[in-house]
């Protein structure tokens, strides 16, 4: 099984189209989906997507087709370790526990396969260290 | 068991100092006892790393040619004061850049010249017949000016407040963003290793006294604004925000690694500073002081949703529950942040440890106290009589 993130990106003619409906049954995906929204220029998508390694590839194949904008993304959000204090304002921040203090070094730790990309910590990180890379 | 400051001062040309920071000597003193402890150590050093608003910078940019009696300032386009002699300039921490954007201030300025980076110095003035000159656009770095160095109102605040929120809007503030209904806590101290927490009745500190402050030398100037002393205490401790103190110090010498910009998101820019004060152990009483611990010291929470300076207290929290990431309130789990770094608080004191070691960095006696009395008033809307 493959864990991968994608940002999907919709014309707003493609907003009605039942997309992750098509992925979960077609394709046998399980679909987490971190963020969405529409705007007057179309929706994004943002999700973590779990399946088998072929169905992935037959399921982006078939996103292509149906004109949705798919980008696979390692990390939604980076830390800048030169920039961090390692103050840990973000810690109480963080919804998912991607931002740790690791003891008793007192060093904060962020791992991006934790992170659910709602950004939250970039406008609390007081010297400026955390960046969505959207 | 008595010691003096020049005895100490020997020892460290003679290389026989002993030095442990403030958080070593709690377990030292918890194995070994105070009376032990007290004659080992010579030298307890402490440490904080935490955005001090009250901070700034004194810069002498030189003459130009002709010469410019400078009326306005600004550095990388954040004003600076110039009500001066032609050209001299105070650049505060928080003061914003022109276009108003809260991500760029004077913290940022003092950040990058302290990093060795060029600003760029714009000034304008009227012109007189001593100076004739209206204009000058140039760039301005630690080595083109005469003097540059720290002089800060208030840094180093004995203990202080964390925050909370009751409201149901995110708040943002100079304790940090604050989440919706007591959603969590911010707190903003070094606690064991903070440096007026390890002298709480300010025994060995005084004007004077040489300090690290921003990763170089500096010097305790004044007594802080806002220096008070009618705090109540626990273990012989404030349990809130109490003494201060006013510093001064050659930025030369500093280190971005204990000087930084930061931005507090909706209240805007401060700068975050590294100090550390040497304590020596002149008694039993004085190593009684430093071996306090985080259990032992307490915080004051307020709800940052009272928009009043009257902020009562929900609770207390001691820093060792606040340090462990979450603490209990009205019967639900809350997590903690810390504003400062407790890394770079523990940086600083073992920099400092190893300074006074090397014999790069001797102690001091205050030459004069800080007050041993004072309050803190308000400010009222007054009639001019009501004033004096």
């Amino acid at each position: 099984m493959a864990k991968r993130k994608f940002l999907l990106g919709f014309s707003p003619d493609l907003v009605n189209e039942a997309i992750v409906y098509r992925l979960v049954k077609d394709y046998d995906l399980k679909i987490n989906i971190l963020r969405a929204e529409v705007r007057e220029q179309g929706g994004r998508l943002l999700m973590e997507v779990e399946g088998k390694a072929g169905n992935i590839k037959e399921a982006v194949r078939y996103l292509n087709e149906a004109r949705v904008e798919v980008q696979e993304l390692a990390t939604y959000v980076e830390k800048n370790e030169e920039r961090c204090t390692h103050c840990g304002m973000c810690l109480s921040i963080c919804p998912v526990e991607a931002l740790t203090v690791e003891r008793p070094s007192w060093r904060v730790r962020y791992d991006a396969e934790r992170c659910i990309a709602c950004g939250m910590c970039i406008d609390a990180c007081p010297p400026g260290a955390m960046k969505f890379r959207l | 068991m008595k010691r003096t400051v020049a005895e100490i001062n020997q020892r460290i040309k003679d290389g026989d100092v002993v030095v442990m920071t403030a958080e070593e000597v709690v377990s030292y003193v918890q194995s070994e006892g105070v009376e032990r402890a007290a004659k080992e150590v010579d030298v307890v050093t402490t440490g904080t790393f935490g955005a001090m608003c009250s901070s700034g910078a004194f810069l002498n940019f030189g003459h130009s040619e002709p010469p410019i009696r400078m009326q306005r300032v600004t550095l990388n386009d954040v004003p600076a004061y110039a009500g001066l002699a032609a050209v001299d300039a105070y650049i505060g921490a928080t003061e914003l850049r022109q276009d108003g954007r809260e991500e760029y201030g004077g913290a940022h300025v003092i950040e990058e010249l302290v990093a060795g980076r060029a600003v760029r110095l714009r000034a304008s003035s009227s012109g007189t017949d001593c100076y004739p000159r209206k204009e000058i656009d140039t760039y301005v770095s630690l080595n083109t000016m005469n003097q540059a160095y720290l002089f800060n109102p208030r840094n180093s605040y004995q203990n202080y407040a964390s925050g909370t929120n009751s409201s149901e809007r995110t708040l943002y503030t100079y304790m940090g963003k604050l989440l919706p209904n007591y959603g969590n806590i911010t707190y903003s101290s070094a606690g064991q290793l903070s440096p007026l927490l390890n002298d709480p009745t300010l025994r060995t500190i005084g004007i004077g006294t040489r300090l690290f402050l921003g990763g170089g030398t500096g010097y305790v100037a004044w007594e802080g604004t806002q220096f008070k002393t009618n705090v109540e205490t626990r273990f012989g401790v404030p349990m809130g925000g109490a003494r201060s103190l006013a510093t001064i110090g050659d930025m030369r010498g500093m280190s971005p690694e204990f000087i930084r910009a930061v931005a507090l998101t909706g209240y805007g820019v401060s700068l975050a500073i590294g100090i550390g004060v040497p304590i020596p152990i002149l008694d039993e009483e004085v190593m009684r002081s430093c071996a306090i611990s985080d259990e032992q010291l307490f915080s004051p929470l307020v709800d940052y949703s009272v928009q009043s300076r009257n902020r009562r207290p929900i609770k207390h929290f001691s820093y060792a529950e606040l340090r462990s990431g979450k603490v209990e309130l009205f019967g639900r789990e809350v997590r903690t942040s810390s504003l400062s770094s407790y890394l770079k608080a523990r940086q600083v004191a073992e920099t400092l440890a190893e300074r006074i070691e090397g014999g790069e960095f001797l102690l001091t006696e205050p030459v004069a106290p800080l007050p041993a009395d004072r309050g803190v008033g308000t400010l009222e809307v007054r009639s001019k009589e009501e004033a004096v």
